[in-house]
Formats: C-alpha cells, structure tokens, sequence
C-alpha cells in the first residue's frame, strides 16, 4: 500500500467503515509509515467535528444539564 | 478539558454550555428520538467527566474527541434497540419538519459555528447524491461497506469508491476551514 491508498484508507477507518479483512492491512502500513501516518490519522478526525458541525444545534431540556452537575457533584462528594 | 482534567466542575458546566447543542443534534441524526437523545446526552457528558484524563491535546481538538464518543454511543445504542427501521421512517418526517431558525438572539459564538456550517454544508452539498448517501449511512449511521451496498443494492466496490471519493472531497474543503475546527 503506497501512502496515498493508505491516505484513502485513513479516511474510512475514522469513519469506522473499513472491512476487518482492511483493518489488518491497514494497520501494517500504519506501522510503515510511522508518524507520518499518525499526523494524518489525526488530521483525518478532522472529519468527525465537520460532520458535527454541519448539522444545526438541537435544544436540550434544561433539567439535563442540573441532573448532570447534580451527578458530578455527588461523585466528587463521594 | 484542562479544568475538566483537574475535576472543576464548572468546566464541565461551561463546555456543556458551548457544545451540547452540537452533541445533541449529532445524537438526534443517529437515533432520532428526543427523549433517548436527551438520556444519551446526559452519559455522554457524564463520560466526558470520567474519562477527560484519558484526553490528549496532542492527538487531536476537544471537540474532535467529543463527538467521537458522542457518535459511538450512538452507534451503540441504536444497534443495541435494532431501530434502523423506525429511525428511518422518523428521518423522512423530521427531515421536512426541521425549523429553520434554531439561533436566536445569538451570541457571537452562535455565528460563527453558523457561518461554519454553511460552509461546510457547502463542501457536503457539492457531492454526487449517491456519495453524501454512503457517507451519511457510514457516518451517522455507523454501517458497514458491506451494508451499505445491501442496503442500497449497489456493489461493494461501488460504495467504496462511493466513499473514498466523497471522504476526499469533504477533506480537502475542509483545508481552509481546519484552523477554525
């Protein structure tokens, strides 16, 4: 796999799409290409907040947030 | 996510503030239903408290890993329910139902992300059908390629194309955008 396949590949793997027989091949030219690979990986999740962002905020219910922070103070007290 | 590190909850408080909005309307376009998105929403911060020590600025933005946690639990929870059919009989009626003003009286913040995702609508917009379909099954829908061609009666090499080309389409017009992620 040349870097550019392996670019290709990185964009599904993110997006969790790749096939398992992919993901053994996959994973070798990670190693190959070393930090170059992990620089594009990570570049490539990239992806994940764009998707995210593209959608239009939704409204959550107000009592979320309180029972959230009631959670957390409870562990930190406990 | 420092403050969060250091167990400050009202960290937590202002990062539910900026993103859950953002959080909540990735987990609508999974599992389309208000209530189980609010439950989700809800152990999602929750694990974004647990586990913020396990963040690293180094391997990517807050936010980057945010909605990867966001997004697998998702998954999870709508392949544990098994319901790709009800979710998509939902998704046709919501899809025309969505208001068209969510910001009101908005911050500056508000539009920015605002002006943000128009652009990248733009980028995603500019695909082929066929490709924003595969991209949107794989991606909100957490599918696989093999059932995205089942699904869509396409062959396999197909869809992977299909979803390579629309990757690279989305990563290279998210080039001038990356700095504002």
């Amino acid at each position: 796999m040349n870097f550019e396949q392996f670019q290709n590949q990185s964009r599904l793997y993110v997006i969790g799409a790749l096939e398992p027989e992919e993901v053994e091949e996959f994973e070798k030219a990670r190693k190959k290409f070393g930090k170059k690979a992990e620089d594009f990986i990570t570049k490539c999740y990239d992806l994940h907040e764009a998707f995210a962002l593209s959608l239009r905020p939704a409204k959550s219910s107000a009592a979320i947030k309180d029972r959230l922070m009631a959670m957390v103070k409870a562990k930190k007290e406990s | 996510m420092k403050g969060i590190q250091a167990g400050d909850p009202d960290a937590l408080s202002q990062l539910y503030d900026r993103y859950n909005g953002i959080l909540k309307a990735l987990i609508l376009r999974v599992i389309h239903n208000e209530a189980e998105a609010d439950d989700l929403l809800q152990e999602i911060f929750m694990e974004i408290w647990n586990q913020a020590k396990n963040f690293s600025a180094q391997k990517g933005k807050p936010l980057g890993w945010m909605v990867t946690l966001a997004r697998r639990r998702a998954i999870d929870g709508l392949r544990k329910k098994q319901a790709y059919a009800r979710a998509e009989e939902r998704l046709q009626n919501e899809t025309e139902q969505q208001p068209d003003a969510w910001v009101h009286n908005a911050t500056e913040e508000e539009i920015v992300l605002s002006d943000t995702r128009t652009l990248i609508r733009k980028v995603i917009n500019g695909l082929p059908p066929a490709q924003q379909q595969a991209i949107e099954l794989a991606f909100f829908k957490g599918m696989s390629q093999r059932e995205i061609a089942a699904k869509t009666n396409t062959p396999l090499g197909t869809v992977k194309t299909r979803l390579e080309l629309g990757l690279k389409k989305i990563y290279d017009g998210l080039k001038d955008l990356r700095d504002e992620l």
